[in-house]
């Protein structure tokens, strides 16, 4: 029927039987400053599909998504239990190196963030610190990337300029080819349009389409219409449980928790 | 009125490319139908109309899913504008392009006992009133596809024809009811028949107006004028008084 | 209905008039200031104030003192803003939500207030006393010793500069490169550091246009020289400690070339400053 290779009409179950699960999440819970912000967060994150995760403000979805790099771990204080595992091994565990887990989960951050340094080297830059490459391959890598992200028409000339000199959405898509520079298996996306204008949004929208062949898509969003146009699968995050979690358009046309359509039809904000 | 530039997000323009075609595919559908039917009818072949008829599941089917695509598209893209104004033409134009199916499917359906009486002269006459109503579904359906709206608005007017020739059928077979009260069972059949023929018509007007505001997001204004006068014409001039129905 | 508005116009007017009034009051004393440097020095400001030694008294000019004050000042800066910049890295980076980084800056703003005089005094014990006495009253006061009092000086203002600008650097930054897996260290040196680099380059800027008119401390360190003297380990003059000694000498020919060397400094601060300003916003890059 449609594009998503996912049968048409699938229960959550025989979905998540149908595409394997590349994060798999098992009673996830989540401390911080003693606040309980997760609660038992139960999940099968399909392989090269689009996982969108929604919910009002303080839903925990950013958290959630954090938690899938242990970025919070440079934070004082932050406490996460339960098991997420990727590949099979569980990224919660001391022994999990974080080196090996950052190569293989990459992230976009809510505002463009390029470092203070050329095109070539922004994207170089996270390369150069996992392999050690000849000058023609690095050159070759970042050309990829740049390309996967729809970047290298407008900045193939100007490899050597400063990142800085770029628009807003240009430097966006210039992190999401630095993340994907280093061929992870997962990218997570916080919020990657938000603090930009709706062509660009879409631009980012079409580049998501294009990238799911090639990895698996987390991304948190506050803009229902982005989960509904862009996701394949959709979460729905509520005081940091997860209500429901099935097919997008499943979600979006006859959910099964009053709490879930309530908040898509703006019952509630 | 062409829509020039493609989506940002590619998928959505294959989505409704997509719809497009499934209307195209099931109008062609419906207008085979309706040949089919006709050949029948002049065949008296039993077997083939009761295919005709299992045949309009099919165009059911594509109606539903037609109809799934359009909630589809309206809860995960939003559409806008002109798109908005694509799929909510597609979604009407479908459910007349059904209904078309099922008057072809009736036709056939009424070919069935036709065959087991003998052989009337007016049979041959449903044809012509068949062909009319096939051009018009095939005329508006490329419109649709075309997005022309002063074809559709053509298809709309030339609807008239057919009235006409439905109201002067309506006649001739009264006529020959009047003749011989062994020819109403089979006048009768043909009536119905020529009736769910104008009805086709009709629908096909419908799917005219449908094109038009999709196109020019104006409903198509003036009121259509029916000229099926059956319903008020005085045909006490004919031969015989009519018996009370 | 009017009288609120009345009185709010009103109240307006008068915080206007008496804050204008006050920045004149402080612009025309700068003026006044500057004016009087130039008038009282301008006798003297010409080549021989450049060229010649201060051993010539009236008919001499400022040369070694200016000298002296550059040694003195680069040997200030280039102790004192490596140590700032790892000093203010390291709050910044690595304890900057914790107790011991709150404590290390309440410190370092105490250090930042304290009178230069007392930083003159510490390093004559640390410094020149125990150099007397090592080379038997060969090397007593030296330039060397100067330059670290003002180094002293110098640095709470960088370690303070370097600590603000990095805090500045938005946290996303950070974790953007920590999410490629770079290392913290690797990240503050390469990302951090040269995103707030104009930021660091203006305070060291700053500091060096502080120290530059320090006096005190350079009377028991530095000392005062009337000969050209380049190596540290020797007395050497600088601007504010000539100006210091010309001003109490009965002589006007001195007075005017204390003014001029009053205006020398005051140019050089005045070029650091806008220097820095420059720098500051050659390097913002506007963003949609």
């Amino acid at each position: 029927m449609t594009d998503s290779a996912i049968a048409t009409n699938p229960t959550p179950v025989a979905a998540a039987a149908a595409v394997p699960s590349k994060l798999t999440v098992r009673d996830l819970h989540f401390h911080y400053n003693g606040f309980h912000a997760l609660k038992g967060i139960d999940m099968d994150i399909p392989e090269k599909r689009v996982t969108a995760i929604i919910g009002p403000s303080g839903c925990g979805k950013s958290t959630l998504l954090r938690i899938f790099n242990r970025i919070y771990a440079i934070y004082p204080k932050l406490e996460a239990n339960g098991s997420i595992e990727l590949d099979g091994e569980n990224i919660l565990d001391p022994g999990y190196s974080m080196n090996r887990l950052r190569s293989k989960v990459g992230m976009v951050f809510q505002k463009p963030v390029p470092f203070p340094m050329t095109i070539f080297e922004n994207v170089a830059y996270g390369i150069r610190h996992h392999e050690k490459l000849p000058k023609a391959e690095m050159e070759n890598r970042v050309e990829q990337a740049l390309r996967s992200s729809a970047l290298w028409d407008e900045v193939k000339d100007k490899l050597k300029q400063n990142a800085l000199g770029l628009s807003g959405g240009q430097q966006q898509r210039l992190c999401i080819a630095r993340a994907i520079a280093l061929k992870p298996d997962v990218l997570l996306l916080d919020e990657p349009t938000s603090a930009l204008d709706p062509i660009a949004t879409g631009r980012i929208e079409q580049l998501v389409e294009e990238l799911k062949s090639q990895f698996t898509i987390v991304i948190v969003t506050h803009n229902m219409q982005q989960a509904a146009r862009v996701s394949d699968l959709t979460a729905f995050m509520y005081l940091g449980e997860l209500i429901e979690f099935d097919q997008t358009e499943k979600i979006f046309t006859k959910p099964d928790k009053k709490q879930t359509e309530d908040y898509i039809t703006g019952r509630f904000g | 009125m062409n829509t020039g530039t493609d989506h940002i997000i590619k998928s959505y323009d294959t989505e409704l490319t997509r719809l497009t075609g499934e209307i195209v595919r099931m109008g062609q559908l419906s207008v085979k139908q309706l040949e089919a039917a006709i050949d029948v009818v002049e065949r008296r072949d039993e077997r083939a109309a009761q295919r005709v008829v299992d045949n309009d599941d099919t165009i059911d089917r594509m109606e539903q899913e037609v109809s799934h695509d359009v909630v589809r598209l309206l809860a995960l893209r939003a559409p806008m504008a002109g798109d908005l104004r694509n799929v909510f033409a597609a979604l009407r134009i479908a459910a007349d392009i059904e209904r078309i199916g099922d008057y072809a499917a009736n036709v056939a359906k009424r070919a069935i006992p036709l065959s087991m009486v003998a052989p009337v002269r007016p049979a041959a006459g449903l044809e012509h009133l068949a062909t009319l109503a096939a051009t018009g579904v095939r005329d508006v359906l490329a419109a649709y596809q075309d997005r022309d709206a002063e074809r559709a608005h053509a298809v709309w007017q030339n609807d008239t024809v057919l009235d006409e020739a439905y109201t002067g059928y309506f006649r001739q077979l009264l006529t020959y009811m009047m003749e011989d009260p062994r020819n109403i069972t089979p006048c009768t059949h043909l009536l119905f028949m020529a009736k769910n023929i104008e009805r086709i018509g009709d629908h096909a007007t419908n799917i005219a107006e449908n094109v038009w505001f999709q196109v020019t997001g104006e409903p198509l204004q003036v009121p259509r004028r029916k000229l099926d006068e059956t319903a008020s014409a005085d045909f006490s001039g004919l031969a015989v008084k009519p018996n009370k129905p | 209905m009017n009288s609120p508005y009345l009185r709010r116009r009103i109240t307006n007017a008068l915080a206007m008039v008496l804050s204008t009034l006050a920045t004149l009051v402080g612009l025309a004393f700068l003026a006044w200031i500057l004016w009087e440097t130039l008038r009282q020095g301008i006798s003297a400001l010409n080549l021989k104030l450049f060229t010649r030694i201060t051993a010539y008294g009236d008919d001499g000019g400022l040369a070694n003192a200016m000298v002296g004050s550059l040694i003195i000042n680069f040997i200030g800066i280039a102790i004192a803003t490596p140590i700032g910049v790892l000093a203010g890295t390291w709050l910044a980076e690595y304890a900057n939500r914790t107790k011991l980084g709150e404590s290390i800056r309440f410190l370092n703003d105490i250090l930042l207030s304290a009178p230069s005089i007392v930083m003159g005094l510490f390093v004559y014990t640390i410094i020149v006393l125990p150099s007397t006495a090592l080379t038997h009253g060969s090397t007593t006061f030296s330039g060397f010793a100067g330059g670290v009092a003002l180094a002293l000086i110098a640095l709470p203002v960088i370690v303070r500069t370097t600590d603000e600008m990095l805090r500045l650097v938005p946290s996303t930054l950070r974790e953007a490169a920590l999410s490629l897996g770079v290392p913290q260290w690797k990240l503050t040196l390469q990302i951090l550091i040269r995103a707030a680099r104009s930021g660091i380059i203006t305070g060291v800027l700053l500091a060096l246009a502080r120290i530059s008119g320090e006096t005190a401390p350079l009377l028991f360190t530095a000392f005062g020289n009337n000969y050209m003297a380049i190596n540290p380990i020797e007395k050497m003059s600088s601007l504010p400690q000539i100006i210091y000694q010309y001003a109490n000498d009965p002589g006007d020919a001195m007075h005017a070339l204390a003014w001029a060397g009053a205006f020398v400094i005051t140019m050089f601060v005045l070029l650091l400053s806008l220097g820095s300003r420059l720098i500051l916003s050659r390097t913002k890059v506007s963003h949609d």
